[in-house]
């Protein structure tokens, strides 16, 4: 339906002037209908403009990013009285601070007096935060301490209309130490938002008996493109061969070579450069959450030496799955990748054509210092900017902006044909995989590692196009 | 008997390097280099510090050995990363050149600033990166090699991605 009345557009806009008018005709389309998701017809296509307008762009940071549930930060980056870290919901400055008493909140990070950022750092620990400008003050439960001068301010009875503390956010979470925050009334609780997606969320922290932490050491990049391109790429098995030969090709040499002082091994590192009988899978949950799932022999991962243990703490399927490979998306901004190296990367969307990505190495609490040093170095090699593997994902988003900007290509020629694999294998509901965990996904898919599904892509689709139609609505 | 590691000289080596850089001369660029020599990034921890323990905190880069780096410029050279298919033009300045510390086994730490302009031909756009170096140099046959170097980056925002050849 959707591609008929674009269709008919294009003729109208050939007929008017080409250019100008293609132009014009597609910035009317309503965001949402830049997702043509026809389940009945074998139909999934995203189009070029949702990751190109800037009016898509502005809907996306009100309805995706600062409404509803975002990733805000880890508990363990706050371990004390008074701990603080800064971060952004949308465009909007938030800090994250631990009261005197231990208990967590979640603040708008502008002084209610003229609205400066009153915390500059990205972590610390303080008592007190106080605002330069004008000397107002707060504790690090967000009360206002000091209102300067005040008994002389003349200030008129109704100025204690509103509070003066610093503004907390409509809905503040945690889920066993991710923490969560909403700018608006979320309309779900964070369990409910989660779904069983919260599943893989568990599944890494409950690889230690003692939990886990985020390990010290800032890593954060830029890249010209749209932040959906990460958001698709983690979860992108069809990728991983095409884009990252030259890091499994290393892997190999590296093998082949033998060890060598000072080199890390990987989990994707072969003994006999044999390649991999891998499956894969996927799933989607309501909510926009998604994850792939990959078997390679257990025994190369770390766990493995602990996998009894594991079992008897976690049932033997949860530790099966730890096992496993798995990228999960929590929508719209947190991602986590569990191979040998755990990555945290959060998405700050900057600009439709820039995307800031901040990313962290997750470890289990009180591992040996040789697990630890075999695991950052891992780790860096590829997740990092500067490592073998993550500029390759780049500089590919990159060429996708600018492909996709490289004029405006005619509304019905500019559907997009990379959300298509495992249309013909992805099912409603839970798959014997998903049975086996006790989850219940919104559909499944799974096959042989080549069967790289897109299907997984649909469910960040579908809440993305929802909630932009939504938001349209209201507007 | 080490050879005698004036400023100037320290300088020369850091210069040749730069060079080595800019004109794409990696095998001279790894012949600069021991065998174990230790190259490293570090991350910063806050506004303020850089990270110190590499082996608890997250590094940008770490090799422990020259391994790393050859593995580098096989993945420069591959033709097998789209990263690298385009390479950058830079050119690498070094400053303040300052010989340092003089350790019991007398190898030798040359403190100094580097500054490297980046075209990117793809994006047709301009990158800086600036900071610290500290060489540690080791007199081989007369000669003096880098047995380590630690990069502090202060610009630690990636514009997209970095490479041995981009610091």
């Amino acid at each position: 339906m959707i591609a008929a009345r674009g269709r008919e557009r294009c003729v109208a806009g050939i007929a008017r002037g080409f250019v100008r008018t293609i132009g014009a005709m597609s910035d009317r389309t309503p965001p949402h209908a830049l997702v043509d998701d026809r389940p009945g017809e074998g139909v999934f296509r995203v189009h070029r403009d949702a990751f190109c307008r800037d009016d898509v762009f502005e809907l996306e940071l009100d309805a995706l990013f600062e409404r509803g549930w975002v990733y805000l930060g880890h508990e363990s980056q706050l371990p004390r009285p008074n701990d603080y870290l800064t971060t952004w919901v949308g465009r909007v400055a938030v800090v994250v601070m631990r009261d005197e008493a231990g208990r967590l909140g979640a603040f708008l990070n502008s002084c209610r007096h003229k609205g400066a950022q009153v915390v500059h750092r990205a972590r610390g620990n303080a008592r007190l935060h106080l605002c330069r400008y004008h000397g107002w003050s707060y504790d690090s439960a967000g009360r206002n301490v000091v209102l300067r001068a005040r008994a002389d301010g003349a200030y008129p009875p109704s100025f204690d209309d509103a509070p003066h503390g610093l503004q907390p956010l409509a809905a503040f979470a945690s889920h066993r130490g991710f923490l969560f925050g909403s700018l608006s009334d979320p309309g779900t609780t964070l369990a409910d938002h989660l779904g069983d997606a919260r599943i893989f969320l568990d599944l890494v922290v409950d690889q230690s008996e003692q939990g886990i932490e985020l390990l010290p050491g800032d890593v954060r990049y830029t890249f010209r493109a749209n932040w959906k391109f990460q958001l698709e790429n983690t979860v992108d098995a069809y990728h991983f061969p095409a884009t990252h030969p030259s890091y499994l090709r290393l892997m190999d040499r590296r093998a082949r070579m033998g060890p060598r002082e000072g080199v890390a091994r990987s989990v994707w590192q072969g003994d006999d450069g044999v390649q991999l009988d891998e499956r894969m899978g996927a799933f989607t949950f309501a909510h926009g959450h998604v994850l792939v799932w990959t078997t390679s022999p257990p025994e190369r991962h770390p766990l493995y030496a602990q996998r009894e243990a594991l079992g008897r703490r976690v049932g033997a399927e949860r530790a099966s799955w730890m096992l496993r490979t798995r990228q999960l998306d929590v929508f719209p901004n947190l991602q986590i990748g569990s191979s040998a190296a755990i990555q945290m990367r959060v998405i700050r969307p900057l600009a439709p054509d820039l995307t800031e990505v901040s990313t962290w190495c997750i470890a289990p609490v009180g591992e040996s210092a040789d697990a630890r040093r075999q695991r950052l170095r891992q780790y860096e090699d590829f997740y990092n900017p500067s490592g073998m593997a993550t500029p390759d994902d780049t500089v590919n988003y990159e060429d996708c902006q600018r492909g996709m900007r490289s004029g405006r290509v005619p509304w019905q020629q500019a559907w997009l044909q990379g959300h298509a694999r495992g249309i013909a294998a992805v099912r409603p509901g839970a798959d014997a995989h998903a049975r086996a965990l006790g989850i219940r996904p919104a559909t499944s898919s799974s096959g042989p590692f080549a069967l790289a599904d897109e299907t997984v892509f649909h469910g960040l689709y579908r809440e993305w196009a929802a909630r932009l139609r939504d938001a349209e609505t209201s507007r | 008997m080490s050879p005698s590691l004036d400023a100037q000289a320290a300088a020369q080596l850091l210069y040749l390097e730069a060079d080595c850089l800019d004109r794409r001369r990696w095998d001279a660029w790894l012949a600069l280099y021991t065998e174990d020599a230790c190259f490293r990034i570090p991350t910063w921890l806050d506004e303020d510090t850089p990270a110190d323990d590499p082996d608890r905190c997250v590094s940008l880069i770490h090799y422990a050995s020259r391994a790393g780096l050859e593995d580098r410029v096989w993945r420069i050279r591959s033709g097998l990363s789209v990263a690298s298919a385009v390479l950058p033009r830079t050119a690498h300045a070094v400053h303040n050149v300052r010989v340092g510390e003089v350790a019991p086994d007398g190898e030798v730490t040359v403190h100094s600033v580097f500054h490297v302009d980046l075209f990117e031909p793809r994006q047709r756009a301009v990158q800086v990166s600036f900071g610290h170096y500290a060489h540690r140099l080791r007199a081989v046959d007369g000669r003096w090699l880098i047995a380590g170097k630690t990069i502090v980056l202060m610009n630690d925002v990636i514009p997209t991605m970095i490479d041995v050849y981009s610091v």
